[in-house]
């Protein structure tokens, strides 16, 4: 009952009703006690007494930082000496604590003949319609303007939806991250809703405002094209947006929940734009592995052409077809024949030798004979 | 060793230095009057030995090059007419000489080589209808060159036969070699006396009759022979598809002849296994003919001959 009776006081003083020079007026103002950011609507009623000249106006409120607004309406009835204007406004408090809402009024007074000369005329020949203005000082309407709730970032009743198409992707690739705020309301405009917190990149873009303002407040769609990427899997925190719905006077989240993104790994290599990036510079060796690669294969020709000669040495006085049957000679006439048919002068002193042996009376050592045949070869 | 010889060969030395195989091989040749065929490059002195052999000796010797346009009345000779008295004389050609070194024989076409061929084997020579008997000794020092084979007329083997020995003439070795080049340069190589005469060769041939050969050792040569006609009787199985044709009978008397030169040679009385073997490769090489599949295989015939000598037990 006692609050009923405080609502009723408060619209009565709301409803101011003033009688000036030539016109009567009368502001009205659907909340005199607003919080910040909510939606106050203010009217402005315009009653022209004095029948007798032609009058127009112009109204606005006065630019400030303590509120913003937007016009809603203007309704004109332009009967003849008979002005009747009703102008519509949507106002949002900045600050809490008392504000003031300051106007600006001026009243325009003209005759028939001017306004009759106004519509005459031709394109080289226009003459202005000519009026005689007055500023009109209207009060200041004061607003008792309520804090909101510690932490609270969006007024108005919204919702939020969130897309994300995709949990995988390449190291750096981006992971398109969308928000969409909905609802009525302040404009729910932050310069990022992504968390602090976490090492991977952020790509954020201006928010995509769709509002229209209306005498229930301003409705909003507002999307967020976000884009998140990192080198390695990572998470995304959860996000919550304290938001506060005036008309309920309670608090509430808008959130996102924590997001895991799997990032694969990819070899470094595939990642270097082979074309266009150029080779980070090193010193190029490259002459000199050739150099010693040439010197190696020299060197491993050139052993191996002594090896292949000393080998051939070897094999030429170990393996000799003489040699071996010099060696395999079992008597002095055996002997006698190996060297005889060799048809060579160098083993004539052996062959004399066995002969003496053989035919003769000569002695000799077998062995050592085919010793001395073997060391001729 | 008998004197004569030794004086023979110290005389020799004078002119040509080193070569002794070529030396002792016409020695060989002189001794058993046979002919000798001689394989090497040239300017191994085979000129330079004919010549010295001739003067050492006090005989004649010609020396005929060998072209292919020669024909068998340059080498020979022939009747010559003549228009003053309109009668025939015989011009005796180059034949008509002690030894005569046919140099590169196998340049010139086959009647040539025939006609010479000839009175290598009848030491005679018919020029017209006169025939002429040749003085002795006679003989035919025949080079070949190993590298031209171009523009070359093959001796056949029937030719090849008449030869007693193919002597294989090789480079001097360095310390020969670098003797000759400084005689050559300061003409130090010492002018060749006659040591002997024709009849002190004549009585050379007969004491080499006297050089004993044992009954074994005639029929080791034999087999030597037969083993190139027949390897397989001698267990020579190895080389029988080598061999297309073996040696001639002329080639066992010849060994014999040159096995017992050899032995005298080197002022021996008796023939020993190992004079057999000093000439036995001499003797045969120009004698076998190998088949093809050996000369495919790059055979060469000395290889044949050490096979049969190393196979065939000597006595």
């Amino acid at each position: 009952m006692k609050n009923n009776l405080g609502k009723t006081i408060l619209f009565l003083l709301a409803f101011v009703v003033l009688q000036a020079e030539d016109f009567s007026y009368d502001f009205k103002v659907d909340n005199t006690h607003p919080y910040v950011k909510e939606a106050v609507i203010l009217t402005l009623d315009i009653q022209q007494t004095n029948k007798d000249v032609v009058l127009l106006f112009n109204f606005d409120l006065k630019e400030n930082d303590n509120y913003q607004f937007q016009r809603l309406n203007t309704l004109e009835t332009d009967s003849y000496h008979n002005a009747q204007i009703h102008y519509e406004y949507l106002i949002y408090p900045l600050k809490t604590g008392e504000i003031s809402l300051e106007f600006e009024l001026l009243k325009k007074i003209t005759t028939d003949e001017s306004v009759a000369y106004s519509f005459s005329g031709d394109r080289d020949n226009i003459k202005g319609l000519v009026t005689t203005d007055t500023k009109v000082s209207l009060p200041p309407l004061t607003l008792q303007v309520k804090s909101l709730p510690e932490g609270t970032l969006f007024v108005g009743d919204f919702t939020l939806t969130h897309q994300l198409k995709i949990h995988t992707a390449k190291p750096y690739e981006p992971l398109p991250f969308q928000v969409y705020i909905e609802g009525q309301g302040y404009p729910p405009l932050l310069n990022s809703i992504l968390p602090q917190e976490g090492a991977f990149t952020r790509f954020t873009e201006h928010p995509l405002v769709k509002s229209v303002a209306t005498s229930k407040g301003t409705q909003n769609a507002v999307s967020y094209p976000m884009a998140l990427s990192h080198s390695k899997s990572f998470t995304l925190p959860s996000i919550k947006l304290k938001a506060f719905n005036p008309k309920t006077e309670k608090s509430y989240f808008l959130s996102v929940p924590s997001q895991h993104f799997d990032i694969e790994e990819v070899p470094k290599d595939t990642l270097l734009d082979s074309l266009d990036t150029p080779k980070p510079f090193s010193m190029d060796w490259s002459w000199l592995a050739n150099l010693l690669g040439y010197l190696v294969v020299f060197g491993a020709g050139y052993l191996t052409a002594l090896a292949w000669k000393w080998q051939k040495k070897k094999v030429q006085k170990s393996l000799h077809p003489l040699h071996e049957k010099i060696t395999n000679c079992k008597d002095k006439k055996t002997l006698l024949q190996v060297l005889m048919a060799t048809d060579d002068k160098r083993f004539t002193s052996s062959i004399e030798k066995l002969e003496a042996s053989l035919y003769g009376d000569g002695k000799i050592n077998l062995n050592k004979v085919k010793q001395e045949a073997q060391d001729l070869l | 060793m008998n004197t004569k010889i030794t004086l023979l060969k110290k005389e020799l030395a004078k002119a040509v230095v080193g070569q002794k195989d070529m030396i002792e091989g016409l020695l060989v040749g002189l001794l058993c009057d046979g002919h000798i065929l001689v394989e090497g490059v040239p300017g191994l002195a085979k000129t330079t030995t004919i010549n010295a052999l001739s003067k050492a000796l006090g005989l004649d010797s010609k020396r005929i090059q060998f072209t292919p346009d020669l024909l068998p009345s340059d080498i020979i000779g022939a009747q010559i007419y003549n228009p003053q008295d309109h009668s025939f004389s015989i011009k005796k050609g180059p034949l008509f000489t002690h030894l005569l070194l046919a140099d590169e024989i196998n340049r010139a076409p086959a009647k040539v080589q025939s006609a010479l061929l000839e009175v290598m084997q009848e030491r005679q020579v018919t020029i017209a209808e006169e025939t002429f008997k040749l003085e002795t000794p006679f003989l035919v020092m025949a080079t070949q060159n190993p590298i031209e084979q171009e523009g070359v007329y093959a001796l056949p083997e029937a030719q090849l036969d008449r030869f007693m020995m193919k002597l294989v003439v090789k480079h001097n070795s360095q310390e020969d070699e670098l003797d000759i080049m400084r005689k050559a340069a300061t003409k130090g190589f010492g002018e060749v006396e006659a040591v002997l005469t024709k009849e002190d060769l004549h009585t050379l041939q007969k004491e080499l009759y006297t050089v004993h050969i044992d009954e074994e050792l005639e029929l080791y040569i034999v087999q030597l022979i037969g083993a190139t006609r027949d390897p397989n009787a001698f267990d020579l199985e190895s080389i029988s598809s080598c061999i297309m044709f073996g040696a001639s009978p002329r080639a066992s008397i010849d060994l014999y002849k040159a096995a017992k030169a050899h032995a005298f040679l080197e002022g021996k009385t008796f023939v020993s296994p190992a004079d057999i073997g000093a000439v036995i490769h001499n003797v045969l090489r120009h004698r076998i003919v190998l088949s093809y599949e050996a000369r495919a295989k790059g055979m060469r015939t000395d290889e044949v001959i050490s096979t049969i000598v190393e196979t065939l037990p000597i006595p």
